[in-house]
Protein backbone atom coordinates (compact mmCIF):
# COMPACT_ATOMS: atom_id res chain seq x y z
CA UNK A 1 0.00 0.00 0.00
CA UNK A 2 2.40 3.00 -1.39
CA UNK A 3 -0.05 5.46 -1.79
CA UNK A 4 0.37 9.20 -0.84
CA UNK A 5 -2.29 11.80 0.13
CA UNK A 6 -3.28 10.15 2.98
CA UNK A 7 -4.79 11.90 5.91
CA UNK A 8 -1.50 10.92 8.00
CA UNK A 9 0.46 12.53 5.87
CA UNK A 10 -1.04 15.50 7.22
CA UNK A 11 -0.32 14.90 11.19
CA UNK A 12 2.82 17.56 11.40
CA UNK A 13 0.78 20.24 10.25
CA UNK A 14 -1.61 19.59 12.91
CA UNK A 15 1.19 19.10 15.22
CA UNK A 16 2.27 22.07 14.65
CA UNK A 17 -1.44 23.58 15.16
CA UNK A 18 -1.29 22.11 18.38
CA UNK A 19 2.04 23.46 19.38
CA UNK A 20 1.17 27.28 17.97
CA UNK A 21 -2.65 26.91 20.22
CA UNK A 22 -0.81 25.40 23.36
CA UNK A 23 1.82 27.96 23.20
CA UNK A 24 -0.74 30.91 22.81
CA UNK A 25 -2.80 29.50 25.45
CA UNK A 26 -0.22 28.75 27.87
CA UNK A 27 0.75 32.17 27.76
CA UNK A 28 -2.13 33.69 27.56
CA UNK A 29 -2.97 31.73 30.99
CA UNK A 30 0.45 32.26 32.26
CA UNK A 31 0.36 35.96 32.05
CA UNK A 32 -3.53 35.95 34.05
CA UNK A 33 -1.69 34.10 36.92
CA UNK A 34 1.66 35.57 37.19
CA UNK A 35 1.04 39.55 36.72
CA UNK A 36 -0.31 41.29 39.21
CA UNK A 37 -3.87 42.76 39.32
CA UNK A 38 -4.68 46.21 40.07
CA UNK A 39 -8.48 47.50 38.87
CA UNK A 40 -9.43 50.98 39.48
CA UNK A 41 -12.06 53.08 37.18
CA UNK A 42 -8.78 55.04 35.84
CA UNK A 43 -6.81 51.64 34.90
CA UNK A 44 -9.68 50.47 32.97
CA UNK A 45 -10.55 53.57 31.09
CA UNK A 46 -10.14 52.93 26.97
CA UNK A 47 -7.61 56.03 27.19
CA UNK A 48 -4.97 56.72 29.81
CA UNK A 49 -4.59 60.50 29.69
CA UNK A 50 -5.58 63.80 30.82
CA UNK A 51 -8.77 64.01 28.50
CA UNK A 52 -11.80 62.18 29.49
CA UNK A 53 -12.53 59.00 27.08
CA UNK A 54 -15.80 59.36 26.05
CA UNK A 55 -17.62 57.04 23.44
CA UNK A 56 -17.18 53.61 22.30
CA UNK A 57 -12.84 52.52 21.27
CA UNK A 58 -14.20 50.75 17.88
CA UNK A 59 -15.08 53.41 15.43
CA UNK A 60 -15.54 53.66 11.88
CA UNK A 61 -12.61 53.39 9.45
CA UNK A 62 -11.81 54.57 5.88
CA UNK A 63 -13.72 52.57 2.63
CA UNK A 64 -10.05 53.23 1.66
CA UNK A 65 -9.25 49.26 3.05
CA UNK A 66 -12.52 47.92 2.54
CA UNK A 67 -11.99 48.46 -1.65
CA UNK A 68 -8.18 46.83 -1.31
CA UNK A 69 -9.47 44.44 0.94
CA UNK A 70 -12.43 43.68 -2.35
CA UNK A 71 -9.68 43.73 -4.96
CA UNK A 72 -7.11 41.25 -3.22
CA UNK A 73 -10.08 38.51 -2.74
CA UNK A 74 -10.31 38.15 -6.42
CA UNK A 75 -6.57 38.47 -7.22
CA UNK A 76 -6.43 35.74 -4.07
CA UNK A 77 -8.58 33.29 -6.45
CA UNK A 78 -7.25 34.15 -9.57
CA UNK A 79 -3.82 32.92 -7.78
CA UNK A 80 -5.77 29.63 -6.82
CA UNK A 81 -6.26 28.36 -10.43
CA UNK A 82 -2.66 29.55 -11.16
CA UNK A 83 -1.20 26.41 -8.88
CA UNK A 84 -2.74 23.02 -10.95
CA UNK A 85 -1.67 25.23 -13.89
CA UNK A 86 1.99 25.17 -12.09
CA UNK A 87 2.24 21.89 -11.22
CA UNK A 88 0.93 21.00 -14.80
CA UNK A 89 3.57 23.43 -16.36
CA UNK A 90 5.54 21.12 -18.54
CA UNK A 91 2.03 18.33 -19.50
CA UNK A 92 0.15 21.15 -20.50
CA UNK A 93 3.20 22.40 -22.99
CA UNK A 94 2.08 25.78 -25.16
CA UNK A 95 -1.53 24.95 -25.05
CA UNK A 96 -1.28 25.32 -21.11
CA UNK A 97 0.28 28.77 -21.52
CA UNK A 98 -1.92 30.08 -23.90
CA UNK A 99 -5.03 28.65 -21.81
CA UNK A 100 -2.94 31.24 -18.84
CA UNK A 101 -2.39 33.89 -21.02
CA UNK A 102 -6.15 34.60 -21.75
CA UNK A 103 -6.70 34.31 -18.66
CA UNK A 104 -4.87 36.53 -17.10
CA UNK A 105 -5.30 38.89 -20.02
CA UNK A 106 -8.33 39.39 -19.36
CA UNK A 107 -8.03 39.97 -15.82
CA UNK A 108 -5.33 42.31 -16.58
CA UNK A 109 -8.04 44.40 -18.29
CA UNK A 110 -9.95 44.76 -14.84
CA UNK A 111 -6.12 45.56 -13.39
CA UNK A 112 -5.46 48.29 -16.41
CA UNK A 113 -9.59 49.45 -14.93
CA UNK A 114 -8.51 49.88 -11.82
CA UNK A 115 -5.31 51.78 -12.26
CA UNK A 116 -7.54 54.08 -14.82
CA UNK A 117 -10.20 54.47 -12.07
CA UNK A 118 -7.18 55.05 -9.75
CA UNK A 119 -8.87 52.99 -7.49
CA UNK A 120 -5.58 52.05 -4.92
CA UNK A 121 -4.72 55.51 -4.93
CA UNK A 122 -4.41 56.50 -1.38
CA UNK A 123 -4.79 60.12 -0.97
CA UNK A 124 -7.54 61.68 -2.23
CA UNK B 1 -2.48 -2.32 8.30
CA UNK B 2 -2.00 1.52 9.21
CA UNK B 3 -1.95 2.67 6.00
CA UNK B 4 -5.52 1.24 5.36
CA UNK B 5 -7.01 2.63 8.38
CA UNK B 6 -5.99 6.54 7.89
CA UNK B 7 -6.14 5.77 4.34
CA UNK B 8 -9.51 7.76 3.94
CA UNK B 9 -12.72 8.62 5.95
CA UNK B 10 -14.86 7.21 3.24
CA UNK B 11 -13.48 3.64 4.23
CA UNK B 12 -14.59 3.93 7.51
CA UNK B 13 -17.32 6.81 7.07
CA UNK B 14 -20.26 5.44 5.10
CA UNK B 15 -21.57 8.02 2.81
CA UNK B 16 -25.01 8.94 4.28
CA UNK B 17 -23.36 10.48 7.37
CA UNK B 18 -22.06 12.72 4.90
CA UNK B 19 -24.80 13.73 3.44
CA UNK B 20 -26.60 13.58 6.84
CA UNK B 21 -24.13 16.65 7.57
CA UNK B 22 -24.52 18.81 5.31
CA UNK B 23 -28.16 18.54 5.12
CA UNK B 24 -27.44 19.84 9.00
CA UNK B 25 -25.08 22.24 8.09
CA UNK B 26 -27.29 23.52 4.93
CA UNK B 27 -30.64 24.34 7.47
CA UNK B 28 -28.69 26.07 10.12
CA UNK B 29 -27.64 28.47 7.09
CA UNK B 30 -31.52 28.33 6.03
CA UNK B 31 -32.13 29.14 9.29
CA UNK B 32 -29.71 31.96 9.93
CA UNK B 33 -31.20 33.64 6.70
CA UNK B 34 -34.46 33.71 8.06
CA UNK B 35 -34.31 34.20 11.65
CA UNK B 36 -31.28 37.25 11.25
CA UNK B 37 -32.48 40.57 10.10
CA UNK B 38 -28.86 41.84 9.86
CA UNK B 39 -27.84 42.13 6.50
CA UNK B 40 -24.18 41.00 6.91
CA UNK B 41 -24.80 37.93 9.02
CA UNK B 42 -27.67 36.74 6.28
CA UNK B 43 -25.04 36.72 3.63
CA UNK B 44 -22.74 35.13 5.83
CA UNK B 45 -24.88 32.48 6.42
CA UNK B 46 -25.67 31.73 2.69
CA UNK B 47 -21.90 31.15 2.79
CA UNK B 48 -22.59 28.47 5.01
CA UNK B 49 -24.99 26.59 2.88
CA UNK B 50 -23.02 27.23 -0.38
CA UNK B 51 -19.51 25.53 2.32
CA UNK B 52 -22.86 22.65 3.00
CA UNK B 53 -23.07 22.09 -0.42
CA UNK B 54 -19.01 21.82 -1.06
CA UNK B 55 -18.88 19.22 1.79
CA UNK B 56 -21.15 17.40 -0.45
CA UNK B 57 -19.59 17.67 -3.51
CA UNK B 58 -15.87 16.46 -2.09
CA UNK B 59 -17.52 13.50 -0.37
CA UNK B 60 -18.89 11.82 -3.61
CA UNK B 61 -16.07 13.14 -5.22
CA UNK B 62 -13.52 11.38 -2.72
CA UNK B 63 -16.19 8.19 -2.83
CA UNK B 64 -16.47 7.98 -6.49
CA UNK B 65 -12.87 8.58 -7.32
CA UNK B 66 -13.78 11.21 -9.47
CA UNK B 67 -11.41 14.34 -9.83
CA UNK B 68 -14.71 16.68 -11.53
CA UNK B 69 -16.85 17.61 -8.29
CA UNK B 70 -13.39 18.94 -7.18
CA UNK B 71 -12.93 21.01 -9.63
CA UNK B 72 -16.33 22.33 -9.39
CA UNK B 73 -15.74 23.09 -6.33
CA UNK B 74 -13.13 25.59 -7.36
CA UNK B 75 -15.74 27.21 -9.75
CA UNK B 76 -17.94 27.34 -6.50
CA UNK B 77 -15.23 29.28 -4.42
CA UNK B 78 -14.47 31.85 -7.57
CA UNK B 79 -18.42 32.18 -7.62
CA UNK B 80 -18.76 32.87 -3.77
CA UNK B 81 -15.61 35.53 -3.86
CA UNK B 82 -17.08 37.03 -6.68
CA UNK B 83 -20.40 37.57 -4.80
CA UNK B 84 -19.06 38.92 -1.21
CA UNK B 85 -16.97 41.00 -3.89
CA UNK B 86 -20.24 42.79 -5.40
CA UNK B 87 -22.80 42.36 -2.38
CA UNK B 88 -20.46 43.45 0.36
CA UNK B 89 -19.93 46.59 -2.00
CA UNK B 90 -23.21 46.68 -2.36
CA UNK B 91 -24.13 46.50 1.16
CA UNK B 92 -21.29 49.09 2.57
CA UNK B 93 -23.19 51.53 -0.30
CA UNK B 94 -26.18 51.20 1.30
CA UNK B 95 -25.48 52.02 5.18
CA UNK B 96 -23.75 54.98 4.04
CA UNK B 97 -27.07 56.27 2.38
CA UNK B 98 -29.12 55.10 4.79
CA UNK B 99 -27.03 54.32 7.95
CA UNK B 100 -28.30 50.87 8.35
CA UNK B 101 -28.45 47.22 6.66
CA UNK B 102 -31.50 46.22 8.30
CA UNK B 103 -33.70 44.35 6.31
CA UNK B 104 -37.10 45.67 7.51
CA UNK B 105 -35.37 48.97 6.52
CA UNK B 106 -34.42 47.95 3.56
CA UNK B 107 -37.70 46.89 2.36
CA UNK B 108 -38.44 50.38 0.91
CA UNK B 109 -37.43 49.24 -2.28
CA UNK B 110 -40.59 47.56 -3.13
CA UNK B 111 -42.40 51.14 -3.00
CA UNK C 1 -2.18 -2.13 23.15
CA UNK C 2 -0.86 -1.47 19.64
CA UNK C 3 -3.49 -3.85 18.25
CA UNK C 4 -5.79 -1.95 20.45
CA UNK C 5 -4.94 1.48 18.89
CA UNK C 6 -4.68 0.48 15.31
CA UNK C 7 -8.15 -1.66 15.97
CA UNK C 8 -9.67 2.19 16.22
CA UNK C 9 -10.67 3.53 13.12
CA UNK C 10 -9.33 7.17 13.58
CA UNK C 11 -10.55 9.04 10.86
CA UNK C 12 -14.11 8.02 12.15
CA UNK C 13 -13.29 9.85 15.78
CA UNK C 14 -11.99 12.43 13.46
CA UNK C 15 -14.85 12.77 11.53
CA UNK C 16 -17.28 12.45 14.81
CA UNK C 17 -15.30 15.54 16.13
CA UNK C 18 -15.28 17.56 13.30
CA UNK C 19 -19.13 17.58 12.73
CA UNK C 20 -19.55 18.24 16.06
CA UNK C 21 -17.08 21.32 15.77
CA UNK C 22 -19.08 22.01 12.66
CA UNK C 23 -22.26 21.93 13.79
CA UNK C 24 -22.13 23.70 16.85
CA UNK C 25 -19.89 26.80 15.62
CA UNK C 26 -22.39 26.53 12.88
CA UNK C 27 -25.27 27.39 15.26
CA UNK C 28 -23.20 29.42 17.33
CA UNK C 29 -23.39 31.65 13.95
CA UNK C 30 -27.16 32.04 14.44
CA UNK C 31 -27.41 32.22 17.93
CA UNK C 32 -25.17 34.71 18.81
CA UNK C 33 -26.10 38.30 19.20
CA UNK C 34 -22.77 40.16 17.95
CA UNK C 35 -22.58 40.32 14.54
CA UNK C 36 -18.29 40.25 14.72
CA UNK C 37 -18.95 36.65 17.48
CA UNK C 38 -21.27 35.74 14.50
CA UNK C 39 -18.45 35.83 11.68
CA UNK C 40 -15.61 34.78 14.13
CA UNK C 41 -17.88 30.73 14.38
CA UNK C 42 -18.08 31.03 11.03
CA UNK C 43 -14.39 31.27 10.75
CA UNK C 44 -14.48 28.14 12.68
CA UNK C 45 -17.10 26.14 10.88
CA UNK C 46 -14.88 26.76 8.06
CA UNK C 47 -11.48 25.39 9.53
CA UNK C 48 -13.65 21.95 10.46
CA UNK C 49 -15.06 21.98 6.91
CA UNK C 50 -11.50 22.02 5.88
CA UNK C 51 -10.87 19.22 8.45
CA UNK C 52 -13.44 17.02 6.23
CA UNK C 53 -11.54 18.11 3.49
CA UNK C 54 -8.19 16.46 4.58
CA UNK C 55 -10.17 13.47 5.87
CA UNK C 56 -11.89 13.27 2.39
CA UNK C 57 -8.76 12.90 0.36
CA UNK C 58 -9.40 15.99 -1.12
CA UNK C 59 -5.73 17.91 0.14
CA UNK C 60 -5.45 20.96 -2.22
CA UNK C 61 -9.29 21.96 -1.55
CA UNK C 62 -8.41 22.02 1.83
CA UNK C 63 -5.58 24.44 1.85
CA UNK C 64 -7.78 26.34 -0.96
CA UNK C 65 -10.52 26.48 1.17
CA UNK C 66 -8.52 28.13 4.16
CA UNK C 67 -7.06 30.51 2.08
CA UNK C 68 -9.88 32.13 0.20
CA UNK C 69 -12.38 31.38 2.96
CA UNK C 70 -11.18 31.83 6.09
CA UNK C 71 -8.10 33.95 4.71
CA UNK C 72 -9.93 36.41 2.36
CA UNK C 73 -13.38 36.17 2.18
CA UNK C 74 -14.42 35.81 6.24
CA UNK C 75 -11.71 39.15 6.16
CA UNK C 76 -13.57 41.08 4.22
CA UNK C 77 -17.20 40.57 5.70
CA UNK C 78 -14.99 41.45 9.16
CA UNK C 79 -13.73 44.43 7.38
CA UNK C 80 -17.41 45.77 6.77
CA UNK C 81 -18.67 45.34 9.97
CA UNK C 82 -15.87 46.75 11.76
CA UNK C 83 -16.50 49.53 8.80
CA UNK C 84 -20.09 49.84 9.34
CA UNK C 85 -19.24 50.02 13.50
CA UNK C 86 -22.44 47.77 14.39
CA UNK C 87 -22.35 46.71 17.95
CA UNK C 88 -24.21 43.96 19.75
CA UNK C 89 -27.00 46.99 20.88
CA UNK C 90 -27.62 48.23 17.80
CA UNK C 91 -28.09 44.29 16.48
CA UNK C 92 -31.97 44.19 15.04
CA UNK C 93 -33.99 41.73 16.62
CA UNK C 94 -37.25 39.72 14.76
CA UNK C 95 -40.72 39.14 16.62
CA UNK C 96 -40.48 36.09 18.85
CA UNK C 97 -43.25 34.19 17.07
CA UNK C 98 -41.33 35.19 14.02
CA UNK C 99 -37.96 33.56 14.75
CA UNK C 100 -40.35 29.99 16.36
CA UNK C 101 -41.55 30.31 13.20
CA UNK C 102 -38.16 30.52 11.24
CA UNK C 103 -36.90 27.54 13.39
CA UNK C 104 -39.53 25.35 12.64
CA UNK C 105 -39.14 25.92 8.99
CA UNK C 106 -36.02 24.92 8.62
CA UNK C 107 -36.71 22.18 10.87
CA UNK C 108 -39.14 20.94 8.11
CA UNK C 109 -36.30 21.88 5.66
CA UNK C 110 -34.05 19.12 7.64
CA UNK C 111 -37.12 16.77 7.76
CA UNK C 112 -37.08 17.00 3.97
CA UNK C 113 -33.88 16.80 3.12
CA UNK C 114 -33.17 13.84 5.08
CA UNK C 115 -36.15 11.97 3.80
CA UNK C 116 -35.21 12.27 0.48
CA UNK C 117 -31.55 11.10 0.76
CA UNK C 118 -32.35 8.88 2.55
CA UNK C 119 -31.33 5.76 0.12
CA UNK C 120 -28.08 6.58 -0.26
CA UNK C 121 -26.84 3.69 1.46
CA UNK C 122 -27.10 1.72 -1.50
CA UNK C 123 -25.06 3.67 -3.88
CA UNK C 124 -22.33 2.04 -5.03
CA UNK C 125 -18.45 3.44 -6.13
CA UNK C 126 -17.96 4.38 -9.54
CA UNK C 127 -14.74 3.70 -9.38
CA UNK C 128 -12.16 1.74 -7.19
CA UNK C 129 -11.01 3.77 -4.35
CA UNK C 130 -8.08 5.98 -5.94
CA UNK C 131 -6.83 8.33 -2.70
CA UNK C 132 -5.01 10.32 -5.24
CA UNK C 133 -7.54 12.26 -6.89
CA UNK C 134 -7.71 15.45 -4.64
CA UNK C 135 -3.62 16.04 -5.17
CA UNK C 136 -2.82 19.36 -7.30
CA UNK C 137 -1.38 17.22 -10.19
CA UNK C 138 -4.70 15.28 -10.97
CA UNK C 139 -7.13 18.63 -10.66
CA UNK C 140 -5.23 20.69 -12.50
CA UNK C 141 -4.82 17.76 -15.51
CA UNK C 142 -8.94 17.63 -14.89
CA UNK C 143 -9.16 21.59 -14.56
CA UNK C 144 -7.22 22.51 -17.84
CA UNK C 145 -8.54 19.47 -20.22
CA UNK C 146 -12.59 18.93 -19.06
CA UNK C 147 -12.83 22.03 -17.48
CA UNK C 148 -10.97 24.70 -19.85
CA UNK C 149 -14.27 26.43 -21.29
CA UNK C 150 -15.52 27.21 -17.55
CA UNK C 151 -11.90 28.10 -16.19
CA UNK C 152 -11.57 31.00 -19.07
CA UNK C 153 -15.28 31.82 -18.26
CA UNK C 154 -14.67 32.43 -14.63
CA UNK C 155 -12.06 34.79 -15.72
CA UNK C 156 -14.95 36.57 -16.97
CA UNK C 157 -16.73 36.43 -14.12
CA UNK C 158 -13.95 37.66 -11.68
CA UNK C 159 -13.34 40.58 -14.19
CA UNK C 160 -16.62 41.78 -13.74
CA UNK C 161 -17.33 41.53 -10.40
CA UNK C 162 -13.63 43.73 -10.00
CA UNK C 163 -15.36 46.13 -12.41
CA UNK C 164 -18.45 46.10 -10.46
CA UNK C 165 -16.54 46.36 -7.12
CA UNK C 166 -14.78 49.63 -8.30
CA UNK C 167 -17.80 51.19 -9.71
CA UNK C 168 -19.87 50.57 -6.74
CA UNK C 169 -17.47 50.83 -3.92
CA UNK C 170 -15.55 54.31 -5.71
CA UNK C 171 -16.68 57.29 -4.19
CA UNK C 172 -17.53 60.11 -6.91
CA UNK C 173 -14.96 62.58 -7.01
CA UNK C 174 -16.73 65.12 -8.48
CA UNK C 175 -18.20 65.57 -4.97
Amino acid sequence: MNSTGTPIDYLPIVLMFLVALGFVVTTIVATHLLGPKRKSKVKDAVFECGIESKGNARFPFSVKYFLVAILFVLFDVEVIFMYPWAVNFKELGWLGIIEMFTFIALLLVGFYYLMAKKALKWED
Amino acid sequence: MRGILLQSAIISTPIEWYIMLSAVLFTIGACGVMVKRNAIIIFACVELMLNAVNLLLVAFSSYHSDASAQVFVFFIMAVAAAEVAVGLAILSMIYRNLKSIDINVLSKLKH
Amino acid sequence: MSTLLLNIPVTQYMFYFLSFVAILCGMMVVISKNPIHSILYLILTFFSIAGHYLLLNAQFLAVVHIIVYAGAIMVLFLYVIMMMNLNEKDEPNKKVFLKIAAVGSAGLLLLTLVGSLKGAEKMVAAAPLNTNVGLIKNLGQTLFGEFLFPFEISSILLLAAMVGAIMIGKKDPVK
